[in-house]
């Protein structure tokens, strides 16, 4: 009698959740569609939209002030920038010299402070929030502490070199300096990639870390023929992610040097230089195009990135996937 | 729960209360215009504005005038941006060149209607002053403060001046003068410049360098451009010396322009925190704010006459045709005046001028204003005023100042042919070019976009 009453009492849930999961799975592709709606209507209105406006007015004479439709000169500002813009070259020397240290720097620091984290030691947890804590730092106050941290005369920098008998620096106003110093700026931010690092690090078994230890590697031969070669994915994203948000490099600029980018431009990097000709000449159709060319950059070397990524980056025994 | 009653019922009191004390709400039979009013008087003189603003509400209670000011850092882009939005203030504080620069491409209304209907006296003010803000014949704004007293004049230490051995109430009338003191009072080391004697800029070696560059220029007896501003004349051979005497001034005295760059990092006259507070600088060449700045930064320092003094700004004593000067209408941030953007309905524009009427010529608004600053206005009446004397200690040098101005001509190009001007003097300062290879590449960049804008400017017009 109770057995006949729960199955009376469980029959129509059952009933109800089969039929739910029937309607779910008939209409699974609509559903996947529905949860990834809201990231695709955001890409449509906030990048995909701006990004083809910005193609269309890289072909117009945009400018302040410019009433209804700005007027087309098709490939006239891609022109100028190649042959009458001496700040394009400048620009773009000053941000792949900053790219050619910066992106290097940060991944070889991230990656060594993440292998420092990944240690058993006690109070571990600790550690890693105290090397967290400077990514979550906003960026200006950063930069506005680094200015402080900067100053030739009372920053802490050349406070230290003085003390250890070298001669100081001048940080902000030599145009030897200021390349280094945005340099040294960048390493603030490595906490987001040590991260992933970290977790990188710890996704790799630790049989074979054992299994070198059986055959006599040493520290040095783990981290060089396992570590190294099982983080190779995490690099290459690191790299990947290192190089798009470097060739955008323009606030920690903006606030330390000014729109001129200091001494002899030193610092004017390629962003600045789409910033200035956007709201300092207000030539907003040459600044579209001069992004433009900054987009298409970073898709070759993306292309070319990914293209060659098979060469060096491990990710896994394909073939035995396959087969 | 008690406590929060009362202090929503003191809030909403509050509220109701500022309303009714609002003299534009409690007055206006018709429709209130509220005006935003963007600008740039900030640090002390923000709440001068503000009883300015009262003064003209009372007169005109269905304008409610929003005062907006605006930090300095930025302050083109963020002009420049505003006034080309759709949604503009009602009416904004722009420099010459912006305002030539918006009256061209016709984001602000040119105002003679306004002036015509209204009866207002331009004779009140100095030829000079209302004569820079007229562009192709059409008047865009009246000014205020002043155009003139931005460059000619110099204030100096007279304690630092002293302890080196010199005549505190004997400043230097010439170059070689300055550069003499200049030297024995300069005191640097490794880390920089501890005590600065003068510096060829007047903060920094590099921001505003073409002005300095200019403002030297006239005191060699120089010219930067021809006076219908057609032909660029700055590559002269007094031109080629006066940069040549400035990068002589910053690199063998001050030890190099980043030696200038780091002295004034980071430091604001309005703020306080300049190194001159600190007797750490013994000339300085500023605009006659600096009155108001000091006054209110330094009080006691202020009022004590023996530790500081004006002078006008020494002219090289090798050129027998040299003398002191200064300029008026080339600098980016001067000759200001209150415009109106276009986009505006006519009720707007129509409360916009009364607003930039009432700055211009009453005597409760510029008048009074920069009385309350020490410093001169445009309209000739107002610095008759014998209290100047009392408020300002060197009233008299800062009326002869005004007099040896000389207005230079420029265009809506002006701020890119600055920027070229600029780049190139810096690369002087840090030896990439000689002086005369800096100018004369200058003069060939800036001559070329000169022409071509004068050329469209022609066909446009003719």
């Amino acid at each position: 009698m109770q057995a006949s009453l729960k199955s009376q009492h469980t029959q129509p849930e059952a009933t109800w959740k089969s039929r739910f999961q029937e309607w779910w799975f008939r209409n699974r592709a609509l559903i996947g569609f529905a949860f990834i709606f809201p990231w695709f209507a955001g890409f449509i209105i906030f990048d995909a939209a701006p990004f083809i406006y910005n193609l269309y007015l890289s072909f117009t004479d945009y400018q302040i002030g410019t009433v209804g439709t700005p007027p087309w000169i098709g490939f006239e500002n891609y022109i100028k920038i190649f042959t009458e813009d001496k700040f394009f070259g400048k620009s773009m020397y000053n941000t792949v010299y900053y790219l050619g240290f910066s992106v290097p720097l940060r991944l070889i620091f991230a990656f060594l402070i993440a292998l420092i984290l990944n240690l058993r030691v006690r109070g571990m947890e600790l550690y890693r929030t105290l090397f967290y804590v400077p990514s979550v730092v906003p960026l200006v106050a950063a930069t506005v502490i680094f200015a402080g941290f900067l100053n030739t005369r009372y920053g802490f920098l050349n406070q230290f070199l003085v003390l250890i008998g070298a001669m100081p620096v001048r940080w902000l106003s030599s145009p030897d300096a200021i390349k280094p110093s945005l340099i040294l700026l960048s390493l603030w931010g490595f906490g987001g990639q040590m991260i992933i690092f970290l977790a990188g690090l710890q996704g790799i078994p630790e049989d074979l870390y054992e299994a070198a230890a059986i055959d006599g590697g040493t520290g040095w031969h783990r981290l060089l023929y396992i570590t190294i070669p099982l983080m190779t994915p995490t690099i290459f994203f690191n790299l990947l992610l290192g190089l798009i948000g470097g060739f955008q490099i323009f606030e920690q600029v903006f606030i330390l040097l000014g729109t001129n980018g200091g001494p002899l431009q030193a610092g004017l990097v390629y962003m600045l230089h789409v910033y200035n000709k956007a709201f300092r000449d207000f030539e907003f159709g040459y600044s579209a195009a001069l992004s433009v060319i900054l987009f298409l950059i970073i898709f070759v070397l993306t292309l070319m990135l990914v293209f060659t990524s098979n060469r060096w980056v491990f990710y896994g025994d394909a073939q035995d996937d396959d087969g | 729960m008690k406590h929060s009653l009362m202090l929503r019922i003191a809030i909403a009191l509050g509220i109701l209360l500022s309303f009714g004390l609002m003299p534009a709400a409690a007055d206006c039979d018709g429709e209130i215009i509220e005006l935003e009013f963007m600008n740039w008087w900030g640090a002390a003189r923000e709440a001068y504005m503000d009883e300015l603003i009262g003064h003209f509400q009372e007169e005109n209670p269905c304008v409610r005038v929003i005062n907006q000011v605006q930090p300095w850092d930025n302050r083109a882009e963020l002009l420049a941006t505003a006034a080309a939005s759709s949604n503009p203030p009602g009416i904004i504080m722009s420099t010459r060149p912006e305002t030539y620069q918006f009256a061209i491409n016709g984001l602000i209304i040119p105002i003679d209607a306004y002036v015509e209907a209204h009866g207002t006296d331009l004779g009140v003010f100095y030829d000079g002053e209302i004569g820079l803000q007229y562009w192709n014949g059409e008047l865009y704004g009246l000014p205020m403060p002043t155009a003139g007293g931005l460059t000619g004049l110099m204030i100096y230490n007279k304690n630092l001046l002293r302890d080196a051995g010199f005549d505190p109430e004997d400043p230097p009338d010439t170059w070689q003068e300055l550069e003499e003191m200049a030297a024995a009072i300069t005191v640097a080391d490794p880390m920089g410049i501890d005590v600065l004697g003068a510096a060829a800029g007047s903060t920094s070696a590099t921001a505003g360098a073409d002005a300095e560059f200019v403002a030297w220029l006239y005191t060699n007896n120089g010219k930067y451009v021809s006076d219908d501003g057609r032909t660029l004349l700055f590559n002269s051979p007094e031109g080629v010396e006066t940069l040549e005497w400035m990068v002589n001034l910053t690199n063998n005295i001050n030890g190099g322009t980043e030696n200038i760059i780091d002295f004034f990092q980071d430091t604001s006259f309005s703020q306080g925190d300049h190194p001159w507070y600190d007797d750490q600088q013994a000339f300085l060449h500023i605009n006659t704010s600096f009155f108001g700045h000091f006054n209110v930064a330094d009080p006691d320092g202020y009022a004590d006459t023996d530790s500081w003094g004006t002078m006008l700004r020494p002219y090289n004593g090798d050129n027998p045709d040299a003398h002191s000067a200064g300029t008026t209408g080339y600098n980016y941030s001067g000759a200001w005046a209150y415009t109106i953007p276009a986009v505006h309905p006519p009720e707007m524009q129509e409360a916009a001028f009364k607003f930039a009427e009432f700055i211009g010529v009453h005597p409760q608004g510029g008048c009074a204003f920069l009385f309350r600053q020490s410093r001169p206005s445009p309209v000739k009446e107002c610095n008759e005023n014998p209290a100047y004397y009392d408020v300002n200690p060197y009233w008299s040098v800062v009326l002869e100042g005004l007099a040896l101005d000389t207005p230079v001509q420029i265009t809506p190009i002006q701020g890119q042919l600055a920027e070229i001007l600029s780049n190139n003097i810096e690369e002087a300062y840090f030896g990439v070019k000689s002086p005369a290879d800096a100018l004369n590449d200058a003069h060939a960049e800036m001559q070329k976009l000169l022409d071509e804008f004068w050329a469209e400017f022609d066909a446009d017009n003719m």
